[in-house]
């Protein structure tokens, strides 16, 4: 290249050919599979979001016409459903409130609400947009289902020793965090139970507070139902095998059910080795607070200004 | 007449490089036409060498003509006026490992701009792209051994007497230690490797905790 020209024939082709090889590159990377489920893991989280709006606004609208109702049915999409199928008040009947899983004593109950019910008249134009918004919200819960399933079972392709170790939604959460599953299995344990958490790893480096025991873990069922003195040691447990299962994973492709069967004896162990909670020293909780890292609230400042 | 060109717009500086393609923008930036010439804004908030040049480092740093390794290409912003700067006898080699960022790259700078040649790789690696001795190593890649990485880059392909630029993000190096101290410290790294510093220069206002470092090998 140093002695073909710029703007030379020569160094046009050559220019072109390096077009070519990084476009190659980018659409080799662009079609991994990894980063196929962290887009979905990515959607399944959005969808989550977009339905929790969708249906606390649909029911927080319709509770103005039959505030009764949406006391009665806890589950959000359920109620959407309702909503959506059944209408105004005067739907509810014995007939319509069929099939949707209430005991009888129920749907009497629900028959009884709406007859003493002290919501409001609602216009067929009002009513309408609560359907609508209703009839999305129930829509979103199947698509989230949907999304749910495809990581699932993607992670068992992928991923299969993450999805085993941590859970295909929590695993692929992980992945998503690191960039990708090549990411993911570069990072050490210590960087894997945290991650997740950088927002509170960052107060603690600069104020000395106490360090992060856990970020995404924490939605694993071993971290947050561990007592909390037992908490940190299961989340580095976890990290521990999740970073070993990420570079099976990575490198070696194939299952290894040891893992596993390791992270369950090591979680044993210590629900039995830390059963009692520690005794309480109020002044020595905890690792000690670092020395030399003063407060430096110029520099908190600066940084949260981004 | 420099590719490099400054307009006072009441009071405040603006940056102005020649266009290479005129009539195309890259990302939104403003067209201005001056002695008949086509020039592109060019945003020291959003360009690091901008503001650079804005804190004082002299235009010719960059040459017309000038071969240049740009370490860090991400989407292409400054590397495409790098591109305007070096002019159709310069070249600008892109190095930029993600593969998302270096997909607009591609598109809307290498592949529009003639003195653009990129490669997505690493630049902890210059095997994988194939240069020959460049006039300027540019390393803004946002590594805690990034001083090291350009180091590498400038022994295999850097001239003798040739130049690096190199942006220190303090925080990217370490998130506790003082900024000035950072700074010292990579500036220290790139003298004990040989290099002369001729001048660091801190990007406040225009980004907090860089500097970017101008030595010559
Ligand atoms: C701060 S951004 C550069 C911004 C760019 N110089 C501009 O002003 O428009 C840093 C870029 O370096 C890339 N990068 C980081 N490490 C790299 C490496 N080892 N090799 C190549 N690129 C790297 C990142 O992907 C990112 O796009």
């Amino acid at each position: 290249m140093a002695e073909s020209t710029p703007g030379s024939a020569e160094f046009e082709a050559l220019r072109q050919k390096s077009i070519a090889a990084a476009e190659a590159t980018i659409r080799e990377a662009s079609s991994r599979p990894d980063l196929h489920l962290v887009q979905a893991v990515q959607a399944l989280d959005d969808t989550d979001k977009y339905l929790n709006i969708t249906a606390t606004r649909a029911s927080e609208w319709y509770g103005l016409h039959f505030p009764e109702l949406i006391q009665m049915v806890q589950d959000n999409v359920a109620l959407c459903k309702i909503i959506a199928e059944i209408g105004g008040r005067e739907g509810y009947s014995a007939e319509s409130l069929q099939g949707r899983g209430f005991t009888e004593k129920k749907i009497a109950a629900i028959i009884e609400a709406r007859d003493r019910s002290k919501g409001g008249s609602i216009s067929e134009g009002d009513l309408s947009r609560v359907k609508t918004l209703s009839a999305l919200a129930v829509q979103l819960s199947v698509i989230r289902g949907g999304l749910n399933d495809y990581v699932e079972s993607q992670m068992k392709k992928v991923a299969p020793n993450i999805a085993e170790v941590a859970g295909a939604t929590i695993g692929a959460r992980l992945m998503a965090k690191a960039g990708g599953l090549d990411r993911l299995a570069i990072l050490p344990a210590s960087t894997i139970q945290i991650l997740g958490a950088e927002k509170a790893l960052f107060r603690s480096l600069r104020t000395g507070a106490r360090p992060p025991k856990h970020g995404i873990l924490f939605q694993h069922q071993a971290v947050h139902t561990a007592p909390k003195w037992q908490r940190g040691k299961v989340a580095r447990t976890l990290a521990n095998k999740i970073a070993i299962a990420a570079r099976v994973d990575y490198y070696r492709g194939s299952e290894d059910p040891s893992i596993k069967a390791g992270l369950d004896k090591r979680l044993e162990s210590i629900k039995e080795r830390y059963k009692d909670p520690p005794q309480r020293k109020p002044e020595s909780r905890g690792p000690p607070r670092r020395e030399g890292r003063p407060q430096r609230p110029d520099r908190r400042d600066r940084h949260r200004r981004r | 007449m420099s590719r490099i060109q400054r307009e006072d717009r009441s009071g405040r500086t603006v940056l102005l490089t020649r266009n290479l393609t005129p009539g195309k923008r890259v990302y939104n930036e403003d067209l201005v036409v001056k002695d008949g010439a086509e020039y592109r804004t060019w945003d020291p908030f959003r360009s690091k060498l901008a503001a650079a040049i804005l804190k004082g480092m002299p235009d010719s740093v960059i040459a017309e003509g000038a071969k240049v390794l740009y370490l860090g290409a991400s989407t292409g912003t400054t590397a495409s006026h790098v591109s305007d700067i070096v002019g159709p006898g310069g070249v600008v080699v892109g190095v930029e490992f993600a593969p998302r960022v270096a997909r607009e790259f591609v598109e809307r700078v290498a592949r529009e701009r003639g003195n653009v040649i990129p490669f997505v790789a690493d630049a902890r690696d210059p095997s994988k792209y194939s240069v020959a001795q460049v006039d300027v190593v540019y390393c803004d890649i946002a590594q805690p051994d990034q001083t090291e990485i350009a180091l590498l880059n400038c022994s295999k392909l850097l001239r003798k007497g040739g130049t690096l630029l190199l942006v220190v993000k303090s925080r990217s190096i370490d998130v506790l230690k003082d900024p000035e101290r950072v700074f010292a410290e990579e500036r220290a790294k790139l003298e004990k490797a040989g290099l002369r510093v001729k001048e660091v220069y801190e990007l406040s206002p225009f980004e907090k905790d860089h500097a970017l470092i101008y030595a010559t090998g």
